[in-house]
């Protein structure tokens, strides 16, 4: 009975390094006694650092990417995706499509016709 | 009657040179199957210096997009003016446009390139997706694109 004691004991004593660190990690409610005791240094709530996202790919695109490097294009690509109909795109109208008005005079188009387009 | 042959020989002889000055070409895009939305493609052509020329056609009306055309954007600043009549919609993947338009002739053997750019909704930009010399030689002959472009061909 004495030898399984001393077993017991001895067991929790080496399982206790172990437990503590891993029990203060867990989150819990501030003010909580058990997060006072046991996390003195680790708080989810304090000293909170932002993630990062870690990518070697530096090619940018279309929504996705330009936003995570200037503030500005973050709020075009709110914009962008809060407005889907022109009526949002007050500072930059839209083109006119194919048709409506004569091409541009550019010099490219030989007779200034406007292009014939099909999409199959 | 004599006025009338005189009239005719008038306007054919003023008409004649302007056909002259322009042939007909096609231009066809045959996009890949990338698996995104539709693509936003604007063609448009430097000259020997690399300076921007003009657009030939912007695929995709919304112009707040404009800006993943990078290339042309740099140009052009984004003005719709640029593309006023020649705009039409986006291309979906795996489909084919084709443009038939009267090009100027000074523009071909003479150092000018055709560019396009491409941009689709979250997906890679692509910039000079296609750069061909315009080239009397070089019509019929297939160009494949770096992304969303399968091959342009442009004939004359």
């Amino acid at each position: 009975m004495k030898k399984t004691l001393i077993l017991l004991v001895a067991s929790t004593a080496f399982s206790m390094p172990i437990v503590v660190p891993a029990w203060s990690a867990t989150p819990t409610p501030v003010g909580n006694i058990t997060s006072a005791v046991f996390s003195p240094s680790i708080n989810a709530n304090e000293n909170e650092l932002p993630l990062i996202f870690v990518s070697d790919d530096d090619e940018r695109g279309w929504s996705r990417l330009v936003g995570r490097e200037e503030d500005d294009d973050e709020e075009d690509d709110e914009e962008e995706e809060e407005c889907d109909d022109d009526e949002c795109n007050a500072g930059a109208r839209n083109p006119a499509p194919a048709g409506s008005v004569a091409p541009p005079k550019n010099g490219l188009f030989g007779t200034g016709a406007p292009p014939q387009v099909q999409v199959k | 009657m004599k006025s009338v042959l005189t009239t005719l020989a008038l306007t054919t002889a003023l008409t004649l040179p302007g056909l002259a000055m322009a042939r007909p070409v096609t231009l066809t895009a045959n996009l890949s199957n990338y698996g995104g939305d539709g693509a936003y493609l604007a063609l448009y052509v430097t000259d020997a210096n690399g300076a921007y020329a003009g657009s030939l056609w912007m695929a995709g009306g919304k112009s707040k997009y404009y800006k993943h055309l990078t290339d042309w954007y740099r140009f052009t600043n984004g003005d719709t003016a640029q593309v006023n009549g020649i705009t039409g919609a986006s291309v979906g993947a795996g489909r084919s446009l084709k443009i038939s338009l009267d090009l100027a002739d000074a523009l071909f053997d003479a150092g000018y390139t055709l560019h396009i750019d491409a941009a689709v909704e979250d997906m890679r930009e692509s910039p000079n997706e296609i750069v061909v010399p315009l080239t009397t030689q070089g019509a019929g002959t297939a160009v494949k694109g770096r992304r969303y472009i399968s091959d342009f061909t442009y004939d004359m």
